[in-house]
């Protein structure tokens, strides 16, 4: 490569990364759509760095979304929210800069994991795609509502209700498969459903604000140290394996078209729980915690271009605005690009490297001023949240419908925290409701209504056995924990 | 202070005023296309790699604006409500038909005034290039023992009209299946999931180029200059073709003069070679329809779409 593109190229990645933080951190803004405010802006660029420039603002995004996460319990983007619990739970702590650090680091190798896939695999690991079928997404997506068990803590029936009314707001739209609109009143506002984010914004900013606003001592404030920590050595060895399972998660999340970070995310956080030795610690503030959904969501944002370069399909929001940064620049991604601009490909992979290197740079520098800025006394705060909340859900379309919607939901998310049911299923249920069901159905036209092509299907079948483990194996906990406390009532 | 106040509130009066009469004295030099798409999406891409071309052209200053959400209803409404001066226009696809009859949005497509058609989108149907269907008519012959599998891109779409559509011409029944888009769909006929789909030319290009689909016809009146060995589905002898347009709509009442303008512009526009070279490329086929024409295809397209969703029960 020439010197002058890899000067084009470098400010290119830091550009695009210090935008995609700002926008993955804003709540109500996604990665997409930070892409898509970016992109006009990139139509007389060279087309490498217009790329790595798109390309550095996902990396960028996908770790933006665990500031707000971890500093007021929103999570700025759909595949941080897994990272809110106990991202917020070491941040009430006072350990927000070191839960800040473990992010920062974990999305680091996670990015660094996933650009090595892309550049080793790209071409041959694009026809994983094709193995999945209507039938292994819905059950990937069983498997991810699984994850529903871990995360209803206290009360396995209230987190599955929650789940519920998740699944029942994924309802609302166009039907997959006959076109009939559901639930929508005749209102276009609503054909195309409720955006999972505006459900995360309005649960977990607006109801945490209406919350808090019902509680007294406004005047304390938790000692907060404004700096940004790198873990320790023990910290280090700690969340090494939550990492892995993280990236691993995250690479295969990332190939799959229609995944996108959030589930891999959910699965990572489930997975770096379950082998964990210190499982009590999960929810309570635990590094693994964050390290295994950060490491996850970053690698997908590296390995979802692996569709893009090998199939020339985008596998999420994110990436088909990346395909239409590639179009505006006369390129068609897909298996000819490594052909014909083979230049661009190995661009983009050194941009690659460098928006994860300018992360690092960029989150180091920026973590400093956004702790101190949640360290302000209360009020001052909240207003603030109110205001970025409410601005940040105008800007995306200009509607107050939109607002009013994430306002709702800000009620919704009041009420299920004031009966104490868990927000995280709901979430989860809204996420994967649309993919459950639209694939479910869509596998039945298929197979003529029968059943049994969910288990006929190879990667259906073991999806679908891993999460009836899955299901056992907490219902087993769940019952042996019950019938230990009814001993212990009896013996009282 | 009130003096103050005052002051600032005359200060805005006048500028408001200075403002105004600006507008209305001098000549409208910019002109803003709309579009529903998000940027990076099909009509914004097609719009901002038109705009250079256009000024060359004829002339002026464009801008893309993006007015996103409820599926076009509020670009609709914008350009619906928009003084018609000549000043803004909107990016017309099947999706604001679509829109209009689906939902009910405060300004539908008949609310708008077609002003000329540039494009056609080639819709073609496809199947995977290692798979047993040499031709559309073994597509067809599967689908009469019953097992056949179609997909189409989206459940309200022309896509999927179309498909629908080729079932009741050919009398087969085999299952029609619809995705999110149609990467989604690709996949499913790659995989062997599918027996064919249908989509935009531009959508499959990639995977046709490194030989890994294979094109069982065009839906539409004439073969593609691209792939002239392609049949038609009408010459295969099913009565059946499409146009997924691309043009542009305005206000309604909009001036004679404006709408010749446009009339004039764009054949000049499409016989540019540098235009050409890029629209070629990007697999549209040129459909300049003047006004008149416009509004009856408009008008038909519109009608015949209704009777569609009418008839497959998506609306009553």
């Amino acid at each position: 490569m020439d010197p002058a593109t890899l000067l084009a190229i470098v400010p290119a990645a830091f550009g695009g990364v210090i935008w995609g933080i700002v926008g993955g951190a804003l709540p109500g803004i996604s990665p997409s759509i930070t892409m898509a405010l970016l992109l006009p802006l990139t139509y007389g660029m060279d087309p490498t760095a217009a790329i790595v420039m798109l390309a550095g603002t996902y990396v960028g995004a996908e770790y933006g979304g665990s500031i707000p996460a971890i500093l007021i319990r929103t999570p700025g983007t759909n595949a941080a929210a897994a990272t809110v619990v106990d991202g917020y739970a070491m941040k009430e702590q006072g350990r927000a800069g070191e839960a800040l650090g473990i992010s920062l680091y974990s999305g680091f190798i996670g990015g660094l994991f996933g650009l090595g896939v892309v550049v080793l695999l790209a071409e041959p690991l694009s026809t994983v795609a094709l193995a999945f079928t209507p039938q292994a997404y819905f059950a990937l997506g069983v498997l991810g509502l699984s994850v529903i068990a871990s995360l209803a803590r206290e009360s396995l029936l209230k987190g599955l209700m929650a789940g519920v009314l998740g699944l029942m707001i994924a309802t609302i739209g166009t039907d997959p498969v006959t076109g009939l609109n559901r639930f929508t009143f005749g209102s276009a506002e609503l054909l195309s459903g409720i955006p999972p984010l505006l459900v995360m914004v309005g649960l977990f900013a607006v109801g945490e604000l209406l919350a808090q606003s019902g509680e007294t001592g406004w005047g304390q404030t938790v000692a907060e140290r404004a700096r940004i920590r790198f873990p320790g050595p023990a910290v280090w060895r700690r969340i090494a394996l939550p990492q892995a399972i993280g990236s691993v998660i995250g690479a295969f999340e990332g190939m799959m078209p229609g995944g996108g970070g959030a589930v891999s995310s959910f699965l990572a956080y489930n997975e770096a729980r379950r082998w964990s030795r210190r499982k009590d610690e999960f929810g309570r503030g635990s590094p693994e915690g964050i390290a295994a959904p950060e490491a996850a969501n970053n690698t997908v944002a590296c390995t979802s271009l692996v569709p893009i370069l090998g199939l020339g399909i985008p596998s999420s929001n994110s990436s088909a605005v990346l395909l239409g940064g590639f179009l505006l620049h006369g390129l068609i991604p897909g298996p000819m690009l490594f052909v014909s601009h083979s230049d661009v490909v190995t661009g983009l992979f050194a941009g690659l490297l460098a928006a994860n290197i300018a992360m690092v740079a960029v989150g180091y520098v920026m973590l400093g001023p956004c702790i101190w800025l949640v360290s302000r006394p209360r009020p001052y705060l909240m207003a603030f949240i109110y205001a970025l909340v409410v601005s940040g859900v105008y800007a995306i379309e200009t509607s107050l419908f939109q607002v009013a919607v994430a306002l709702a939901f800000g009620v919704v998310g009041y009420a299920l925290r004031y009966f104490d049911v868990p927000l995280l299923p709901m979430v989860l249920g809204v996420i994967l409701g649309f993919m459950v069901e639209s694939n479910y159905r869509r596998a039945l036209v298929l197979s003529g209504g029968d059943h049994l092509t969910f288990l006929q299907d190879p990667v259906s079948a073991g999806f679908l056995i891993v999460a009836a483990l899955f299901l056992l194996g907490s219902a087993a906990r769940h019952l042996s924990r019950a019938s230990r406390r009814l001993h212990e009532g009896a013996a009282v | 202070m009130r003096v103050c106040r005052r002051t600032v509130v005359l200060w805005l009066v006048s500028a408001l005023t200075v403002g105004c009469g600006a507008a209305t004295t001098e000549p409208r030099r910019v002109v803003t296309l709309v579009t529903h798409s998000s940027p990076g999406g099909g009509s914004d891409v097609f719009l901002r790699e038109m705009i250079p071309h256009l000024t060359r052209v004829i002339g002026g200053t464009f801008i893309v604006q993006n007015i996103q959400g409820g599926s076009g209803a509020k670009a609709m409404a914008a350009v619906a409500h928009a003084r018609p001066e000549g000043a803004l226009f909107y990016a017309t696809t099947p999706t604001f038909i679509y829109t209009s009859l689906l939902s009910d949005p405060s300004a539908r497509y008949t609310d708008l005034e077609p002003v000329v058609n540039l494009f056609f989108d080639p819709e073609v149907l496809y199947t995977a290039a290692d798979s047993t269907f040499a031709t559309l008519a073994d597509v067809l012959a599967h689908a009469r023992t019953g097992r056949g599998r179609w997909g189409a891109a989206n459940p309200a779409s022309l896509e999927r009209q179309v498909m629908e559509r080729l079932k009741q011409a050919a009398g087969v029944s085999p299952a029609i299946t619809t995705f999110e888009g149609g990467g989604d769909m690709l996949i499913n006929v790659l995989n062997h999931t599918l027996d064919m789909g249908v989509g935009e030319l531009q959508e499959i290009r990639a995977q046709l180029d490194a030989g890994r689909l294979r094109l069982l016809g065009v839906v539409g009146d004439d073969r593609l200059p691209q792939f002239p060995d392609v049949p038609t589905v009408k010459e295969q002898g099913i009565d059946l073709a499409v146009r997924k347009f691309r043009g542009l709509a305005g206000p309604k009442g909009l001036p004679a003069d404006v709408i010749a303008a446009w009339e004039a512009a764009i054949p000049k526009l499409l016989d540019d070679p540098a235009y050409r070279k890029l629209y070629t490329d990007n697999s549209l086929q040129p459909g300049f329809m003047p006004h008149a024409e416009y509004v009856t295809f408009m008008r038909e397209f519109g009608a015949e779409t209704e009777a569609f969703l009418k008839q497959s029960g998506v609306i009553q």
